[in-house]
């Protein structure tokens, strides 16, 4: 019996990690979802043919950065993790990215430049582009960025928004995140049903299963481990009575 | 009416089950000394485990395509439901809930559309079930706290449908309860 | 008669006693549970939902204990069994029911008796200390059973090498050693029920680490509902393979027959169940889509193949046992036969909600209740009632077939046929289960519960007879010196 009581006692110790893991996902990403996306006419660096954003989703499922270029704060480092992300990507060919700014100072020569910054502008996936109806185009998402005119910055969130080849929103990402969250977005533009998503807790190192949408598997998490504990000790006992009664018979 | 003709069936094969055990009872009692019982059992044994074993893959063959995870996965919803649970009360929403202030609002949900709930909890377990207006339950899904639940339907009939708590949250439970409608 | 045996008849004839006293209040319980919601009488909802607990928990204890009781009793006569086990697991017993009272109604502890996460810590209406004391208590009975299940094993294997003890020899042509079922069924449910307690165990210590932890560790819902119901859904089988391991040994010894013989698809199909009843949990989380969806199928899926080895092997061989010839019926082999079929039509019913196109419709409603109450009021009690009406009569009385006993049968039957018609109707009208009182626009559901209220009253007549008639005897038994 001793031995299981130190095995329980490890484990509850071991328990108390299922600390941290702060991740930004918020009730916010869930809104206008479902709803169309505003069809703001388009000016797109180093591409005439498409002209509206109707014709880039049209072609395939999009991801939506928005930015602006004068930014001193997130989009630099928001825009860096996602191109990070996206190069990570095992197939990548089934979207666009359209990095879209909200600023209207910007022009096309201000998107050139981020463009290269990031050696995307030969780049097909992605487009750079500004539009003349910013307003509508972001009214139709919810997102709000608010003008600072003692600093000249807008105060805003960095917005991964995506859309299927409908033109409806199927999931936004707040925040910088990780390559499994892109994924799920990914999924999600290509309609793929996801019966079910956890929000963020403090015990996600107790949950049984991590999906993996690379895979679109559950992987097994340390909470699987509990799950099967039982059926591993009883196997354990088993055994330990065997052999303990065989060493009594002989 | 699922639940009707689960319930004729079940009563079928309550019925199959009853005439069953009782022939059998009979069977004994009409025996005498001499009476030697089934003969051949261990090959009816065998035909009766695989005409069992035959059925029960017919039954899941035909039923696991059409469990909830698999109905409607292909399609777009055309609006999304947020529904947050909390001891004793449903918020329906259709922007997100937030779990620090929780607000509902009235719903209405045109008829022939495909819906989607998000379905969640901030305290305890709950359940989300549908009654459609004559009081039938139609679909359901739980509200875990942590997770978010996706269930997806098409009302076909207008009407005003009302939702009940399917798993027990404490003393408030039976009276957890809101409405909608469909138009 | 030897001292050893005297002394675990002696022991035996207590628990059952207890068992039975029990019972018949847990009856009660349940019968108020009914009128409550027929709107016959009112009782506030936390008085209702602490009914429910109560009656919940002690029923599944005392059925749970009643199949240990009686294959410990019967364990006698293969392998040496320890008195002081029983007995300790008596005082853990006795000593845990209580607590369990005082959680439920001192404390007004209330969460139902699978006491789902987080439901203990926002329990409204109880006392702060009645979490606390309900975990206690249930470490007692769990520390207990625990004890009792791990030296009943290690008596077997004391005799008894793996491989004989799970009779895998008769998987080969002519073995050398006959393994009698009792001893594989018992073995098989014994590995079962240990697994279940020790899930139980991983609970409640997950319990306690949030409670003491004051909020800096949270559970993770999803891991403890699936523990939850590793450890109540697997209890609730596996005692009611302890009485079909009762049956398989006195079966045919009561019934003038001969005595059911090892062959390799018994073996086989108790060996498949033993695996089978340990992944049947998942059926209880289907309406939780965030459980992967492979589990959800592999849920149906064993859920449908748990079924194979009881039908095929267990209801045909009690078949073979009756069709056909003449058996010598008593009160005992009817009720054993009677349980069977109960436990054949809930499993039925059961079948029907583990599929996951039907749970949609079933999950949470009164089928619930349904089906499980026909597996174990119908099923599980008579099979226990059966042999503690064997063992009381076996040297005090002789078995005949009455005609009081004969009316007390039909009492017991059209009794317990109208109380689970109720369920099962109510169950398929959506009526939900663990509702104090329905809703107004549920309008089937309080006259359904007064229907049942009524047949449940003539079911419990039938075992205030058998109370009497065991109980009587019982006392004879305790009272009998080793002279
Ligand atoms: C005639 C005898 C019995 C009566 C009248 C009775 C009545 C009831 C009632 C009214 C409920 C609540 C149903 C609801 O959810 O609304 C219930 C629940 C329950 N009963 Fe019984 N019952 C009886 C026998 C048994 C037996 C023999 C068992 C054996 C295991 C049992 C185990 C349970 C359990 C586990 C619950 C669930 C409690 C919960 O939801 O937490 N009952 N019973
Ligand atoms: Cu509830």
């Amino acid at each position: 019996m001793f031995r299981y009581f130190v095995c329980f006692f490890a484990l509850t110790c071991f328990s108390f990690l299922g600390y941290a893991n702060d991740n930004h996902s918020d009730f916010r990403e869930e809104q206008n979802l479902y709803g169309k996306i505003y069809n703001a006419p388009l000016g797109i660096v180093g591409n005439n043919k498409v002209s509206s954003v109707e014709e880039l989703y049209n072609q395939k499922p999009l991801i939506i950065a928005l930015v602006f270029t004068r930014c001193y704060g997130i989009c630099n480092p928001f825009l860096l993790q996602l191109s990070e992300n996206i190069k990570h990507l095992q197939s990548n060919s089934d979207f666009n990215i359209l990095v879209i700014s909200f600023d209207p100072r910007d022009n096309l020569q201000d998107m050139t430049n981020l463009s290269k910054q990031y050696g995307l502008e030969n780049n097909l996936q992605w487009n750079f582009a500004i539009t003349d109806s910013i307003d509508a185009f972001i009214n139709s998402i919810g997102f709000i960025p608010k003008w600072d005119s003692v600093i000249k910055q807008f105060d805003h969130d960095a917005l991964l928004v995506g859309v299927n080849e409908k033109g409806l929103i199927t999931k936004n990402l707040l925040g910088i995140r990780i390559v499994e969250d892109v994924h799920k977005m990914i999924s999600s533009i290509n309609n793929v049903f996801t019966p079910s998503y956890r929000l963020p807790t403090k015990s996600n190192i107790f949950s049984c299963f991590n999906y993996d949408p690379k895979t679109q598997t559950n992987r097994p998490g340390l909470g699987l481990l509990f799950v099967a504990l039982p059926a591993i000790i009883t196997f354990l006992i088993v055994t330990i009575i065997v052999i303990k009664s065989k060493r009594t018979v002989s | 009416m699922q639940q009707h003709s689960i319930m004729l069936f079940f009563m079928l094969l309550v019925g199959i089950g009853t005439i069953f055990f009782v022939s059998i009872f009979m069977s004994s009692l009409k025996a005498d000394n001499d009476s030697t019982g089934v003969k051949n059992l261990l090959k009816k044994r065998f035909w009766f485990t695989l005409i069992l074993i035959v059925v029960l893959g017919i039954f899941a063959a035909a039923t696991l395509p059409k469990s909830p995870y698999f109905t409607y996965a292909n399609e777009t919803p055309s609006t999304v439901i947020h529904v947050g649970t909390m001891q004793f009360s449903f918020f329906l929403s259709t922007k997100p809930i937030d779990p620090k202030s929780p607000s509902g609002e009235t719903i209405e949900i045109p008829h022939d559309q495909l819906v989607e709930f998000r379905v969640t909890s901030f305290d305890v377990n709950h359940g989300f079930a549908v009654y459609d207006p004559s009081m039938r339950l139609i679909t359901q899904v739980q509200a875990m706290p942590g997770y978010v639940n996706n269930l997806r339907y098409k009302f076909t009939e207008p009407g005003e449908y009302h939702i009940f708590c399917l798993e027990f949250c404490g003393t408030g439970h039976p009276v957890m309860q809101t409405t909608f409608k469909v138009i | 008669m030897n001292i050893d045996s005297l002394k675990l008849k002696k022991i035996s004839a207590l628990w059952i006693i207890v068992i039975l006293v029990l019972f018949i209040a847990s009856i009660v319980l349940g019968i108020l549970m009914r009128l409550n919601q027929g709107k016959v009488i009112e009782q506030s909802p936390l008085t209702f939902y602490t009914n429910m607990t109560t009656h919940g928990l002690t029923m599944i204890g005392i059925w749970f204990a009643a199949g240990m009781v009686a294959v410990n009793y019967l364990l006698q006569r293969y392998v040496k069994t320890s008195y002081g086990v029983n007995l300790f697991a008596f005082i853990l017993t006795v000593i845990g029911v209580v607590m369990l009272w005082v959680t439920t109604y001192a404390g007004k502890f209330s969460t139902g008796w699978t006491f789902l996460y987080p439901l203990p810590f926002r329990d409204l209406g109880s006392e702060s200390w009645s979490t606390p004391l309900f975990l206690i208590s249930l470490t007692i009975l769990g520390v207990g059973w625990l004890v009792w299940s791990v030296s009943l094993m290690a008596q077997i294997f004391k005799k008894y090498t793996l491989a004989q003890a799970f009779a895998w020899q008769h998987f080969k042509s002519n073995p050398t050693v006959e393994t009698p079922p009792f001893i594989l069924i018992t073995t098989v449910t014994l590995v079962g029920v240990i697994a279940s307690l020790i899930a139980a165990v991983i609970v409640i210590v997950l319990y306690f680490a949030e409670y003491f932890s004051h909020g800096d560790f949270v559970n993770d819902a999803l891991l403890m509902k699936n523990l939850i119901y590793f450890f109540g859904h697997t209890i609730a089988n596996e005692m009611l393979y302890l009485g079909l391991a009762v049956i398989y040994e006195i079966f045919g010894e009561v019934s003038d027959r001969p005595k059911w013989k090892m062959t390799w698809y018994i073996s086989l199909a108790w060996n498949c169940a033993m695996v089978f009843i340990l992944t049947a949990f998942f059926h209880h989380l289907y309406m939780d889509f965030v459980q992967p969806q492979a589990l959800q199928i592999v849920g149906q899926l064993v859920s449908y193949l748990a079924s194979i080895p009881s039908a095929a092997v267990t209801v045909f061989s009690i078949v073979a046992a009756v069709y056909g010839v003449k058996v010598r019926w008593s009160i005992v082999n009817l009720l054993f036969f009677l349980g069977v079929a109960g436990w054949v039509i809930g499993g039925l019913g059961a079948v029907i909600d583990a599929t996951i196109s039907n749970n949609i419709m079933l999950h949470n409603t009164l089928w619930v209740p349904a089906h499980f109450h026909t597996y174990n009021a119908m099923g599980n009690v008579l099979f226990s009632i059966g042999f503690f009406y064997w063992f009381s009569t076996q040297y005090v009385d002789k078995l005949v077939l009455s005609k009081l006993t004969k009316y007390t049968l039909t009492l017991l039957i059209v009794g317990g046929i109208g109380f689970l018609m109720a369920f099962y109707v109510a169950g398929a009208n959506s009526i939900p289960r663990r509702y104090s009182t329905y809703p107004v626009e549920l309008t089937s559901g309080p006259y359904l519960a007064k229907v049942g209220a009524l047949f449940a009253t003539i079911y419990l007549i039938a075992i205030l007879i058998f109370f009497y008639n065991i109980a009587k005897r019982c006392f004879v038994i305790l009272s009998a010196s080793s002279r």
